[in-house]
């Protein structure tokens, strides 16, 4: 036998122990004389039998409690092998259950507990402007150079503070042309983040100045550009039409802004203060161009509360020294990774709490389980405690039962974790910051390991104790049946009652938002989606002028529509649903409302033909041509709301309004409203209609456009996204033609989220069914074979089977029916917290409310007729005689 | 197997007395298995001839029992030897067993002594 450590080092000792005996003997026989050989020989025969002396011995040492334990668990192993059938229910419900924990914990951790991949990152904080024209919401917004610039100089309380935008770069290199993203930051950015580039240096405030053409580039850059050239620093590259010396090379993982895809390149915010002639104010000095993120870093000392004061008066100062661009605007501080996760943190937490509640279930199954198990045993731990064993010693050992159970279940488990996470990393949107990074690490397992645990005892106490309650001595009475008690009866029928319930609650929850992903699905986004391509290429500023960005786009409109099988070719932007949407402030004739309070609308440049490419009816009026240039009246065309809303009972048609956006005007024009066109969705699926007016690109172009072209059919692929780029290539060689995408699959990642947790939240709600129809199964079945003696005497006394079956039945739904009662309310109150992820659905859906109900009695009629048409099977005589 | 049931058969034949022996043989000292041994065997004129195999199993069960406690140490030879001690438990215990054998050998002493003519 193999002997544990500690034992086998007390085994040693024994033996040294008697060696010395021995000896001495020796020893004390050869001082009186004898022969050393005489003397060894009689002291080995007065010793006798030195195995058996050790063996005896050792006998004497008894049980340590620890051996007791692994006593327990290999009794507990061998009698859960001798029943496979058990065991591997048990198993695979917890295995299920702590599988899916395991799983969703990870997620969680990733997304929710892990710090930023920065040093001291708690310290990291992120400050946004804030609207506080409505008095309901605080809506935070984007940051103008100019009043980072006062906020960064003013300041105290964080040790830096940097301002940065997404940007996209043209890099070309030979003929290549490659689209780059980026970002445009201040200069202290890295040194606020707390990473510094691996080779050459990080940025210099001198080089914000308008000139100063440096770039830091990533290590994906520095090895796919520049063949990782260790004197990369200083060499050259041409972005966008101009020459930018690399200064720097950031480490591998470095990924700042968290963007998608990650920003390859960054460059100082001279990329913005240039201009092209020297009459124009750069966008660094307008204090309401709002585009800006900005992050912080807070000193050890201050706390997010005292910055926020500071900052408080800072921005009312500002407020004060320029009413126009800033009144009614405030400024707010939020915890950096707190802003990263925005809004997703509620769904997530939902899908924790729903997967608990999966576990919730299996455990009530399990314990349903052992319960049954533990009847059965009752003549067991009789015997046992008839041999003397304590009662601590026979709930200490079931208890052992339920560890080695919940042991095994963890262990497949986590097998399935590792399956399940990489299923919901593929399936997730990847906007989630952290979770590609989503992985089993230490804290996850040890959320595991006391899950687990915490389960085992959810499980094992209930049988345990009642086992040990009752009376261990009856069992020994030969006429004791195995038959539970009628307080285990109502335990395990409450058990039963619990999971239906909450399984209900589940069901209810994925059913609401099904309900609502499909409403959503059904909603039409306002334009037709099928069969579009969308593309992007950047005008370099250097070489393209704003007239001649109006004449590029002028001309290869026209050049795209020869392709063959094309219908039709626009431009626009923003694109709709493709996260990024413009607001502007709209002055209508007549007003006279100050110019803080003027109305927003949604705007969007689009060229001639864009409704009619996306499929937007026109209700009034008619729709740009190329005639509407620089040179012409200006003229806007507005959606339905706008029209509604602004125009209520006038004919919206040459009414003027003036949004604040001017080009090459000398001051903000007033635009003529030509025409009215159907509402279209610009954020997201969900949003309400919202006003929105339109302009041509040749009035008012200030973003690079999106292409929209329409194919005569399917496939909208890469072939026409081929037959562009040699068409723009065929204009000028320098662009690179990037976010080839459908229009489909910006509307399908619009959704993504919703999709994500949908289908998550249905997984785990029919998880949680199956386990519920799997629980109630067996418990009816372990009734039925409780009453097989009852059964037998109805049958042998002339009761028809269908009696029997409706018996069986009635209580299998009984139980079912109770549940959902409770489960019912339960998820009344669950939808409640649900409502503001839903949209046109009733968080009392009676619809989903129904079919959850008819879902569950069916499965619980299937669950009783299983057992219940056994009972009506049952052999009068065997019946009888079973005993 | 035989074997080992003699043993264990000498060990209960002699439980109760030989714990009392060998605690009463550390009274006087800190000593080893085979000191003990020697010195029950001295100071009983040869009569008790302590066998190893119950010696043994009944230090290690008095040292479980906390009535004595062992540690290595050089011998009077210069050898590592396992010297027990009595502890304060075992004093006691040595005690109440001295009590409770004065009681049962006076009182198998009386029957022993009694006069053959009271036999009824």
């Amino acid at each position: 036998m193999k002997l544990p450590l500690w034992r086998r080092r007390q085994d040693a000792e024994l033996d040294e122990e008697l060696a010395s005996h021995l000896r001495m003997a020796i020893a004390d026989r050869i001082a009186r004389g004898e022969s050393p050989e005489a003397a060894s020989q009689a002291a080995r025969r007065e010793m006798g039998n030195l195995p058996l002396i050790k063996e005896v011995t050792r006998d004497t040492w008894g049980w340590t409690t620890v051996e007791q334990i692994l006593q327990d668990i290999r009794y507990a192993c061998r009698r859960l092998r001798k029943s496979p059938g058990f065991s591997l229910v048990a198993i695979t419900t917890l295995a299920l259950g702590i599988g899916a924990n395991t799983a969703m914990f990870s997620v969680i951790n990733a997304v929710l507990l892990r710090p930023l991949p920065f040093p001291h990152s708690e310290r990291l904080v992120a400050v946004t402007e804030t609207d506080l024209r409505s008095a309901t919401s605080i809506r935070s917004t984007s940051v103008s150079w100019p009043n980072f610039f006062d906020w960064r100089s003013r300041t105290h309380g964080v040790e830096s503070l940097s301002a940065y935008r997404d940007a996209d770069f043209t890099l070309t290199s030979g003929t290549r042309s490659l689209h780059l993203d980026g970002a445009v930051v201040s200069s202290e950015f890295f040194s606020t983040l707390g990473v510094q580039p691996v080779l050459g240096r990080g940025f210099r405030l001198e080089e914000e100045r308008a000139g100063a053409d440096v770039a830091v580039i990533s290590d994906q850059l520095w090895r796919s550009e520049f063949d990782a050239d260790p004197a990369v620093v200083g060499r050259d590259m041409r972005l966008n039409g101009r020459r930018f010396s690399v200064v720097g090379v950031m480490p591998p993982r470095f990924r700042f802004p968290v963007s998608v895809p990650a920003p390859l390149l960054w460059v100082t915010l001279a990329y913005d203060a240039r201009t092209e002639s020297p009459d124009d104010e750069p966008i660094t000095k307008q204090r309401g161009a709002h585009f800006l993120r900005v992050i912080g870093r807070l000193r050890p000392e201050t706390s997010l509360a005292s910055v926020q004061s500071e900052l408080d008066v800072i921005a009312a100062a500002i407020a004060r020294d320029y009413p126009g661009d800033q009144a009614r605007r405030g400024v707010r501080l939020r915890p950096q990774l707190e802003t990263l996760v925005g809004d997703r943190r509620q769904p997530l937490l939902i899908l924790f709490a729903a997967v608990g509640c999966v576990l919730l279930i299996a455990c009530a199954n399990l314990a349903n389980l052992l319960l049954a198990r533990g009847a059965g045993r009752h003549r067991e731990l009789s015997v046992r405690a008839a041999l003397g064993a304590s009662r601590r010693r026979v709930v200490s050992q079931l208890l052992t039962e339920s560890v080695v159970l919940s042991a095994a279940g963890t262990a497949c488990g986590l097998a399935l974790a590792r399956w399940w996470l990489a299923a919901l990393v593929r399936l997730s949107p990847v906007t989630l910051r952290g979770l590609d990074e989503a992985s089993i690490d230490g804290a996850v397992l040890a959320f595991t390991v006391l899950v687990a645990a915490g389960s085992a005892v959810a499980f094992g106490m209930i049988p345990a104790l009642q086992a040990a309650r009752s009376n261990l001595a009856a069992g020994l009475q030969a006429s004791m049946r195995a038959s539970a008690g009628r307080s285990q009866q109502r335990i395990r029928a409450g058990l039963v009652i619990a999971e239906t319930a909450i399984g209900v609650t589940l069901l209810v929850a994925a059913g609401l938002l099904l309900r609502n992903f499909n409403h959503l699905l059904h909603t039409s986004p306002g334009f037709d989606p099928q069969n579009v391509v969308t593309a992007r290429f950047r005008l370099p500023d250097a070489r393209y002028s704003y007239l001649k960005q109006v004449a590029f786009y002028d001309d290869l409109l026209p050049d795209i529509a020869k392709i063959p099988g094309i219908q039709a070719v626009a431009a626009t932007a923003p694109l709709p649903l493709s996260g990024s949407r413009y607001s502007l402030s709209v002055e209508l004739v007549g007003s006279t409302t100050p110019a803080a309070d003027k109305p927003s609308a949604s705007f969007g440049m689009v060229s001639p033909g864009y409704f009619h490419a996306m499929h937007v009816p026109f209700l009034r009026g008619r729709d740009f041509s190329l005639a509407d240039n620089d040179g012409a009246p200006r003229v806007a065309v507005v959606n339905d709301s706008f029209a509604r809303t602004f125009f209520a009972g006038q004919d919206p048609i040459g009414q003027r309004i003036r949004p604040g956006l001017s080009t090459t005007e000398k001051e903000t024009p007033w635009r003529e409203i030509v025409g009215v066109v159907a509402d279209i969705k610009h954020g997201a699926l969900t949003e309400s209609d919202q006003p929105a007016f339109f302009v041509p690109y040749a009035q008012g172009l200030i973003s690079p456009l999106y292409l929209i072209v329409r194919t005569a059919g399917e496939p909208a692929g890469q072939g026409v996204a081929e037959d562009i780029r040699r068409t723009l290539a065929r204009k000028d060689p320098e662009l690179a033609l990037y976010d080839v995408k459908t229009l489909d699959a910006y509307l399908a990642t619009s959704v993504a989220s919703e999709r994500f947790e949908t289908l998550l939240l249905a997984m785990f709600a029919g998880l949680g069914l199956t386990l519920t129809a799997v629980g109630l199964y067996g418990v009816v079945a372990y009734g039925v074979a409780q009453r097989t003696r009852e059964f037998g005497i109805r049958l042998a006394l002339g009761a028809r089977s269908g009696e029997v079956l409706g018996m069986v039945v009635r209580r299998g739904l009984a139980l079912a029916g109770i549940g959902l009662a409770v489960g019912v309310v339960m998820a009344a109150f669950v939808a409640r917290l649900l409502a503001t992820a839903l949209h046109g659905i009733d968080p009392l859906d009676p619809v989903t409310f129904g079919a959850v109900a008819s879902v569950l009695l069916v499965v619980a009629m299937v669950a009783s007729y299983v057992p219940a048409r056994r009972a009506t099977r049952v052999d009068p005589m065997l019946a009888l005689r079973h005993e | 197997m035989l074997k080992r049931a003699h043993y264990q058969n000498r060990i209960e034949l002699l439980q109760g007395t030989l714990d009392l022996l060998i605690l009463q043989a550390l009274q006087w000292g800190p000593q080893h298995g085979y000191g003990i041994s020697q010195a029950l065997r001295n100071h009983s004129a040869d009569i008790l001839q302590v066998d190893t195999g119950s010696l043994y199993p009944a230090l290690h069960r008095l040292e479980r029992q906390r009535w004595i406690r062992a540690e290595w140490k050089m011998s009077e030879r210069n050898q590592r030897a396992r010297v027990y001690q009595l502890t304060a438990a075992g004093r006691k215990q040595l005690l109440a067993e001295r009590s409770r054998w004065e009681q049962i050998s006076a009182a198998i002493a009386m029957i022993l002594e009694r006069p053959k003519e009271s036999r009824t």
